[in-house]
């Protein structure tokens, strides 16, 4: 039997992706995963009262990315999708530093305690209400299409062993308590990744009666992660650009992510 | 003492094979949703029934406001020297979500399991009470993200019903492809995790490419990995052309092939087996008794489906086998949701290979902007989840927007039998027992 699973395996070939050494291939892009692009022919105000979370905001002329659950309702106000459009619009702390939300945190600090997980970064999964989409979503890291272990970066069970805090869901009141003692519990140094748009901004509960805060109300949060949910690419591009791997000027979107 | 959960002997009262699936509220009347398994019926009651009363007390749980994390505590106290409760949750890796247990253990026993719900309960009833049914349904569907196309069409067709809305066919057998899809890769996602925790790797790992695989078809042909934004009130979003339909069919065939062929070497595993067998034994009676549905029913030998049972267009068109197995261990529940993927795939075959081709409903929000439904009369549907029955009550108001939204999930009532289930086993067999629930607190916490 063993035997035969060698030979299985390697009848299937390399299932793994290329990213990030080659931008992702087609079909690791899903659709849903473009975000809502403004064009000449936009129609702001209709964009607006069609957004079901306000991330459209026509007085500022901005789409925020944090806030899109990407639904599609706004491409009847001429917003454009670009097919395989793959913008990882993760962002760093440092962006949203720049952005006028300066905290105590500088630029140095954020870089010096990523480089300690170069090589070998622990990620610590913790759901505060999510709808479980986000969580499957990072757990699929681990399958062989995405192997995250080759990157150097491993899933742990213990905040005592966690390097990185991957937060999903919208912060629901039970856990506030929860995510601080977990956060507590961590070793420093110590980083903190928001991912999706529930976590971000509340998503689609930001009205809902449990929702407290997004998550970097609550913690210091170095990276955001939009999507709902973000695709695994995403959430990939979200841990590289923390550590520094990822080559390419994602931080260019981080302004469109940072909401006030 | 008033009983925690439906008894056998209540439901003896209630008349042989009656089965309250329900309680909801509509005005200042109580409804009792009840299902006969014998006669294959759904029967509304708006009369106070004694089983209604006391499965509310079991759904208390799941209807307590967000805020209030909730024990679903059973049975009698357990107390007494070497008696050890631990608690499990709501932080850990075992169950990848917000949720916890109490776990009653005197040495390697465990004697009783407290599930510990509504850490992250968001209140999706509430919050969708005076929106928009096109706004409500987007809360809806991330009621539970792995249950998406379920959810979905179950609140859908609840408000076309209500507004009396004629649906396309293809649109209704669009939703059926969906649902049949995300049946597939949740019960993969089952095998795959029970493999990681009986440590095979090799199984795990084989099976989590097939569900990637599966998403990324969702991906391809309905446009999002779990099947978001899939439904709208009047018709579907995706046209499927007769090109992709057949592409559809054959990767879907391809794949469950595989997954065929790689059960056959897991399960020649001595040690895979040995996890499985007699893990976690739910009774036929009480699974009746709790009410449990969906795999963990079937695989105790209940004829409990409703794709057979409420069959909405166009499960009645199809065929549907109904996968039992009178085991009622944790093998039993595997065996079940194996045979299940088959059985998907053959209702996929059937559904994108005699799909009609009318079209999938008007472009828009403009189908049910003219119709209003009377402010009284609710309208309901029965949908079978991954996990099991899913149940929406919604009444709409005059101006047509949500007055009341009722939504019974699968997983909160699989909670008690999954408790039941693990009584008297051993402390390592948890993992085995609540991954053959399919049990997700995302579910139960809406």
């Amino acid at each position: 039997m063993p035997k035969l699973w060698v030979l299985r395996g390697i009848k299937k070939g390399i299932l793994t992706t290329k990213f990030p050494k080659r931008p992702p291939a087609p079909d690791e892009v899903p659709p849903s995963s473009a975000p809502p692009t403004p064009t000449e022919a936009s129609d702001w105000d209709k964009g607006e009262s069609l957004c079901p979370t306000g991330a459209i905001q026509a007085s500022r002329k901005k789409v925020d990315l944090g806030a899109c659950v990407y639904c599609r309702r706004c491409a009847s106000a001429n917003f454009a999708f670009a097919a395989g459009d793959d913008r990882g619009p993760a962002s760093l702390r440092a962006s949203l530093a720049e952005d006028g939300r300066a905290e105590k945190e500088t630029l140095e600090d954020l870089e010096r305690r990523w480089k300690t997980f170069r090589r070998s970064l622990h990620i610590l999964m913790i759901d505060v209400g999510s709808c479980n989409a986000c969580n499957l979503e990072v757990l699929n890291l681990s399958n062989p299409y995405y192997d995250l272990t080759r990157l150097g970066i491993f899933f742990t069970n213990s905040p005592k062993h966690a390097d990185a805090l991957v937060v999903v869901g919208a912060l629901n009141k039970d856990m506030v308590d929860v995510l601080k003692r977990t956060y507590e519990s961590m070793p420093h140094p110590k980083v903190v990744i928001s991912t999706g748009a529930c976590a971000i901004s509340g998503g689609v509960f930001r009205d809902a009666e449990s929702f407290v805060s997004p998550i970097r109300d609550a913690l210091p949060v170095d990276v955001l992660i939009p999507g709902c949910p973000p695709s695994p690419i995403q959430i990939l591009q979200g841990l590289l650009l923390g550590l520094g791997k990822l080559q390419s000027g994602r931080e260019s979107n981080a302004a469109e992510v940072a909401k006030d | 003492m008033i009983p925690r959960y439906v008894e056998r002997r209540h439901v003896e009262e209630a008349g042989g094979s009656i089965q309250v699936a329900s309680v909801f509220h509509a005005g200042s009347d109580t409804y009792t949703i009840l299902t006969d398994t014998d006669a294959n019926k759904t029967i509304i009651s708006d009369l106070p029934t004694r089983l209604g009363e006391e499965f509310s007390i079991l759904l208390k749980g799941g209807e307590a406001s967000p805020g209030v994390p909730t024990e679903l505590d059973i049975g009698t106290k357990v107390e007494g020297y070497g008696v050890f409760t631990f608690p499990y949750g709501p932080v850990t890796w075992g169950v990848p979500e917000a949720g916890g247990f109490k776990l009653v253990t005197y040495g390697e026993r465990v004697i009783k399991v407290v599930p510990h719900v509504n850490f992250k309960k968001r209140g999706v009833e509430k919050s969708a009470v005076g929106s928009r049914p096109e706004d409500a349904l987007l809360l809806v569907e991330r009621s539970a993200g792995n249950f998406s196309a379920s959810y979905s069409t179950c609140f859908v067709t609840a408000v076309e019903n209500a507004l009396r809305l004629e649906v396309p066919s293809q649109a209704r057998w669009t939703r059926a492809v969906a649902i049949e899809l995300e049946r597939i890769y949740n019960h993969l996602y089952v095998f795959g995790r029970l493999a990681e925790a009986a440590t095979q790797n090799v199984a795990n790992t084989q099976t989590n490419a097939l569900r990637e695989r599966v998403l990324r078809l969702n991906a391809r042909f309905f446009g999002h990995r779990y099947l978001f934004g899939i439904n709208r009130i009047g018709g579907v979003t995706s046209n499927l052309s007769k090109d992709q339909r057949k592409e559809l069919r054959n990767s879907v065939e391809l794949l469950t092939k595989e997954f065929g062929e790689l059960v056959q070497y897991f399960l020649s595993s001595r040690v895979f087996l040995d996890r499985l067998q007699n893990t976690a034994r739910l009774q036929k009676e009480d699974a009746l008794a709790l009410g449990a549905v969906g795999p963990c029913a079937r695989g105790s030998g209940v004829t409990w489906d409703d794709r057979l049972t409420y069959p909405i267009e166009p499960y009645g068109d199809v065929f549907v086998n109904i996968e039992t197995d009178a085991g009622g261990d944790t093998m039993a529940r595997t065996m079940v949701r194996i045979n299940e993927i088959q059985t998907s795939t053959i209702v996929l075959r059937e559904l994108l290979d005699r799909m009609p081709s009318d079209g999938i409903g008007p472009p828009g929000e403009a189908a049910n902007s003219s119709r209003t439904s009377d402010p009284e009369d609710f309208s309901f549907c029965r949908i079978e989840s991954p996990s099991g029955d899913l149940i929406e009550v919604v009444q709409l108001d005059e101006k047509g927007r949500v007055s009341n939204l009722h939504i019974r999930p699968a997983s909160l009532v699989n909670w008690l039998p999954f408790a039941k289930s693990l009584e008297n086993n051993v402390f390592t067999d948890f993992q085995f027992a609540f991954e053959s629930f399919g049990l997700c607190y995302a579910d139960s916490d809406r």
